[in-house]
């Protein structure tokens, strides 16, 4: 995911701004990173390049 | 209660039906039902487009050839591993994973919302279309896609147990629950017999 997309994206929980942790990137595009919630302190990780903004509780496919 | 209410359960069951999505749905949804959808939206070239459920991405492929601004979200990696495929992963389309009812965007950030073969898979599609209205800005509208309830005794008794089928009356309630305005349907259908969809578009209000 491209950085410019913090503009659009919250958390699905409560709506709040994301802070952005970047692990690795190609270019402008996020491969891997974390993306936190400063207000419930969730995280949502950048996997392969694509945001997962799934609740944690529909994040349970281990092997997925 | 249907078998596709558990969203755990629906991810595992589209674990499966990935890899042969693009055959299978509950009702027959060809290129020409989708272009006639695409149509009566007014999309423009520098509107931002969300594709929520965007799955292998076949609408998703018809709104490209409105807008570049079109972002998919699904709940399944696996469809759309298929999508990637098509757009790439990270060019022609911004992806994301997320849930219909709780939507990681923020307030007002899309000018069209698109939602086709998705809604009959969402637990509680009022809290969906709520969500809908929220990140689509004011005056703007939505398109949602779902499979027509069935007139026939039988196929209403499969339809009821496998997902939401839901007619013209019953999309009105919910999407004006849900706080839309200017709700209009639109039944479309492959051919005489084959089952059929609903297509609803409906305007958030104005500021």
């Amino acid at each position: 995911m491209k950085e410019s997309l913090l503009d659009i994206i919250c958390c699905p929980i409560d709506k709040h701004d994301l802070e952005l942790e970047v692990d690795e990137k190609d270019g402008d595009e996020i491969i891997s990173g974390t993306l936190t919630c400063p207000e419930c302190g969730e995280t949502y990780p950048i996997e392969d390049g694509i945001p997962n903004l799934l609740p944690p509780d529909m994040r349970d496919e281990v092997t997925a | 209660m249907g078998v596709l209410e558990n969203k755990a359960r629906a991810r595992l069951f589209y674990k499966y039906l990935s890899k042969v999505y693009d055959t299978i749905n509950p009702f027959i949804w060809n290129d020409e039902m989708r272009d006639e959808a695409l149509e009566l939206l007014d999309i423009q070239p520098d509107d931002q487009v969300l594709d929520v459920g965007c799955g292998t991405g076949f609408a998703t492929q018809g709104l490209l050839q409105y807008t570049e601004n079109v972002h998919g979200l699904d709940q399944s990696i696996h469809q759309m591993q298929k999508a990637f495929k098509k757009f790439g992963k990270n060019d022609q389309v911004r992806f994301y994973r997320g849930d219909a009812e709780r939507l990681p965007f923020k307030d007002n950030s899309f000018d069209v919302i698109w939602s086709s073969g998705s809604i009959e898979y969402w637990p509680s599609p009022v809290d969906a279309l709520v969500e809908f209205r929220r990140v689509v800005k004011p005056g703007h509208n939505v398109l949602v896609v779902g499979p027509d309830y069935p007139r026939t005794t039988a196929m209403q008794k499969v339809a009821d147990s496998i997902m939401l089928f839901y007619d013209a009356e019953e999309a009105d309630r919910m999407f004006e629950e849900a706080g839309f305005v200017d709700i209009e349907h639109h039944i479309q259908q492959a051919y005489p017999g084959s089952p059929k969809a609903i297509t609803t578009i409906a305007r958030a209000p104005d500021e």
